[in-house]
């Protein structure tokens, strides 16, 4: 994160910010961009840093656009000529909207194309997170009942084998009484 | 008396401004994921008692949302 400070004191450090939509073909993407940048070249600015954003939904709708890109460049340039440069924006064809702001001293550059992406990940993971969860529990339920139905089967069979076990018995206990009454076994 | 302790809201004095914490210089206007939970549903810009933010930097958070808004990061309305 490089920061900014002016190289002499008849120059200030400017963030121009410029908004245009993003359904543009690159042929009239690159013209804009290059307008813009020769604008400030002829009014004698520096360029010292640039930071173009990919496509983004807008809060509300700029001349019937939803989405746009931005582009921030970071000028060294003369204060009397910015009044001409910003009339000299407005007019320039596709621009929605533009943004001259004086950043404080000792501004460090934050590229937020990358960390909005950053941003939008972790985001993501929530809500991945959440589905996650949501996964989980249900996986949780379907074992529950898997198990609750594997119980119930092996006590049905218990009970099957209960049932079974008291017949056997009882032949056992028939034969038993049939041997003992039999007279012709002489032990 | 222990049912109202439990009631009452936590003092609004003790909370700390969270832009103090890290001392911010300077909100950016750029920063969307810092600004937006100081906005509320309908896009105006939270209270200093709900959010905590101290004076000093709720006037500098006031300017970075104008800006934003201006360039169709923040809704003026929803």
């Amino acid at each position: 994160m490089p920061t900014l400070t002016a190289s002499s004191e008849d120059v200030r450090v400017y963030e121009v910010a410029v908004l245009y939509p993003s359904v543009l073909h690159q042929k009239e993407e690159q013209q804009t961009l290059k307008e813009v940048e020769t604008l400030f070249a002829e009014a004698g600015a520096k360029l010292m840093e640039k930071d173009a954003w990919s496509r983004r939904g807008l809060a509300y709708s700029i001349r019937g656009h939803k989405e746009g890109n931005f582009v921030m460049y970071y000028f060294e340039m003369d204060p009397a000529k910015l009044k001409e440069v910003d009339e000299a924006l407005r007019i320039i064809p596709h621009i929605l909207r533009h943004l001259i702001v004086k950043p404080p001293k000792g501004y460090q550059v934050i590229k937020f194309s990358a960390e909005y992406d950053q941003w939008l990940k972790t985001r993501e993971t929530d809500a991945q997170k959440k589905d996650r969860e949501k996964e989980e529990a249900l996986q949780r339920q379907v074992a529950d009942k898997a198990k609750r139905q594997a119980r119930r089967a092996t006590e049905k069979k218990k009970e099957i084998v209960e049932e079974s076990s008291p017949i056997e018995e009882d032949k056992l206990t028939e034969e038993l009484e049939k041997l003992i009454s039999d007279d012709e076994l002489d032990i | 008396m222990a049912k109202k302790s439990q009631q009452r809201r936590t003092d609004p004095r003790k909370k700390q401004c969270p832009f103090c914490e890290k001392e911010a210089k300077y909100i950016d206007w750029k920063d969307y994921p810092t600004l937006k939970p100081f906005i509320d549903y309908f896009g105006n810009i939270r209270q200093r008692y709900y959010t905590g933010v101290c004076l000093r930097h709720q006037k500098m958070l006031k300017t970075a949302v104008e800006r934003s808004r201006f360039m169709g990061m923040l809704a003026y309305r929803k």
